[in-house]
């Protein structure tokens, strides 16, 4: 399977104020995304994700490092033809109406006339706005903006979609079509990497994840494995007459039934201590560490032992 | 923009009423205060539209989607600039025209000197243009406009500055004077706006002089424009 986007020591420094003093922005940044992947960048405001998605869309140079999309160097206008990029938030020129601006982009592409129609058609109907197809955009909200950019992103049919935050500010049905776009664009074989704050979304879609914190890869993989790699605890309840044996917070309920979170590696020998002691177990129930939660803790992690991240250096 | 047009028409207009009120040579006053009044405004416009047209691009992040497609850095800036020229040679033209049609009515037809003269504006035009592209191309509107209006002075006083450099007497002035005069644009070298307003005859060479270093000058502009550009990241 060829690798869609790769990234090798990618570092990025923002000069500014009146010295043009240097801010790191991103360092040291290896990734690699499947091609065919739904990949998610995850990660707080200000951790580089935007950052990384403006290098690849070709938008900002690296300061150091090199990225590749489809082995193409990201500044090539070969990687450029396999990418559809939605900017967060995107701007048109608003005097356009949808079918003249996707006509202007067709042609960045060099579509023939009667593939745009055909495929401009296609991409209103299925977002909705073929009502509005010729209005010029001025008064279209956030959410039209949002579907007209959808539209120019996959217009071209690319290899790869890059989508910053594309649910950022949409409604729960601007949100669902959102997620149905990358799972249709993913069944045909189409790599789609994101970055995202609705890590629920992110969590139900991808099939592996990245997360960046302070410019800095913190852990990738699949979900699950991620999750794994986190403390995992389980919830158990429990039928005892006389005294909780275990070393750990406990809530009586009833006469003789105990409830108790434990760490997932210390239940079997609570279960084997609980029985020695003439007891039973009623459920045990393993608890999924969410995405967010794994977030935060890495965010909490950091402020204990900061580094020179995103700061003056 | 459409404020500057419409003041750039009433100068021309102005002139025709200043015959009225003028002690001398009435004719050769409004030829001179038309003219001027389209080398000026059209100066504006060019200034204007090439500080505004990058910026705008910048501050409505409608570039994002733009060079995030198959397209060089520099033909997006060149196709900015084709655009902008475009439009200021319509300006340019449409000034022209209304100047010659008031002069019908109020003198006689211009002479040819005077839509020669037109020419060089416009290459003077092209090369103002080119310079705003190439300040815009890095620097915050503010900035730009400031750099761009020194620039337009200085390139209209080339001479006076080659002049006092000339007869100044410590060299590290002498050398300084040289340095501007040799680096920063001549506008005044693309100009025969005299000529024309005394309806003079102009050597070819003059104009050829005048077409070859316009238009040398605003490539090597664009040329350094594109190249900083390149290497600009989108905020």
């Amino acid at each position: 399977m060829s690798i869609a986007v790769q990234t090798k020591k990618l570092t990025k420094y923002y000069r500014s104020g009146f010295w043009m003093r240097r801010t790191l922005a991103l360092q040291d940044l290896d990734l690699s995304v499947q091609a065919g992947e739904v990949f998610g960048f995850v990660g707080p405001n200000g951790a580089g994700k935007t950052t990384t998605l403006k290098i690849l869309a070709g938008l900002h140079e690296p300061s150091s490092g090199e990225a590749f999309l489809f082995s193409h160097p990201v500044s090539s206008l070969d990687a450029k033809r396999t990418l559809g990029f939605l900017p967060e938030r995107p701007y048109f020129y608003v005097h356009l109406s949808p079918r003249e601006l996707l006509h202007f982009y067709g042609q960045l592409y060099d579509m023939p006339k009667q593939l745009r129609n055909n495929r401009i058609e296609e991409l209103l109907e299925r977002m909705q706005m073929r009502w509005v197809g010729d209005v010029p955009m001025k008064k279209f909200s956030k959410g039209m903006l949002q579907r007209i950019g959808l539209c120019q992103t996959i217009l071209h049919d690319p290899k790869l979609l890059i989508l910053d935050e594309p649910m950022s500010g949409l409604d729960p049905l601007g949100r669902a079509l959102v997620r149905d776009l990358i799972l249709d664009e993913k069944e045909k074989g189409k790599t789609v990497f994101f970055s995202s704050h609705v890590l629920s979304d992110v969590e139900s879609i991808c099939s592996r994840v990245a997360l960046l914190v302070k410019g800095s890869l913190r852990s990738v993989g699949t979900i699950s494995s991620l999750l794994k790699e986190g403390t995992s605890y389980s919830e158990c309840l429990i039928r005892l007459s006389g005294v909780f044996p275990l070393d750990c917070e406990f809530r009586k309920i009833g006469e003789e039934q105990y409830r108790f979170q434990i760490l997932s590696d210390s239940l079997d020998h609570a279960v084997d201590t609980i029985r020695s002691k003439g007891g039973s177990i009623i459920e045990v129930r393993p608890i999924r560490q969410s995405l967010e939660e794994l977030l935060v803790e890495e965010v909490q992690r950091d402020r204990v032992n900061p580094e020179k991240m995103g700061v003056w250096v | 923009m459409h404020s500057i047009l419409f003041f750039a028409v009433g100068v021309v207009v102005l002139s025709l009423a200043l015959k009225e009120v003028t002690i001398g040579d009435q004719a050769k006053v409004v030829r001179s205060i038309g003219q001027s009044g389209i080398d000026f405004f059209a100066s504006v416009i060019a200034m204007f539209l090439g500080i505004s047209t990058i910026w705008k691009e910048l501050e409505k992040k409608t570039i994002y989607t733009l060079l995030s497609k198959p397209i060089p850095r520099w033909m997006f800036l060149m196709g900015k600039y084709a655009g902008l020229m475009l439009t200021v040679i319509v300006e340019v033209v449409l000034l022209a025209v209304l100047y010659s049609l008031l002069m019908m009515v109020q003198q006689s037809f211009p002479p040819p000197v005077f839509f020669v003269s037109v020419a060089l504006l416009i290459v003077e035009l092209m090369l103002i243009t080119a310079w705003s592209i190439l300040f815009s191309s890095y620097s915050a509107p503010t900035t730009a406009t400031a750099f761009m209006i020194a620039t337009f002075c200085i390139g209209h006083l080339a001479d006076d500055i080659w002049l006092f450099s000339n007869s100044a007497e410590t060299p590290i002035f002498r050398q300084m004077g040289s340095f501007l005069y040799w680096t920063l644009p001549n506008f005044e070298a693309l100009s025969i706006r005299e000529a024309a307003i005394h309806g003079r005859e102009i050597p070819w060479e003059r104009v050829g002089f005048a077409l070859m270093y316009g238009l040398s000058y605003t490539m090597a502009v664009l040329v350094a424009a594109t190249a900083i550009f390149k290497r600009r990241d989108i905020p």
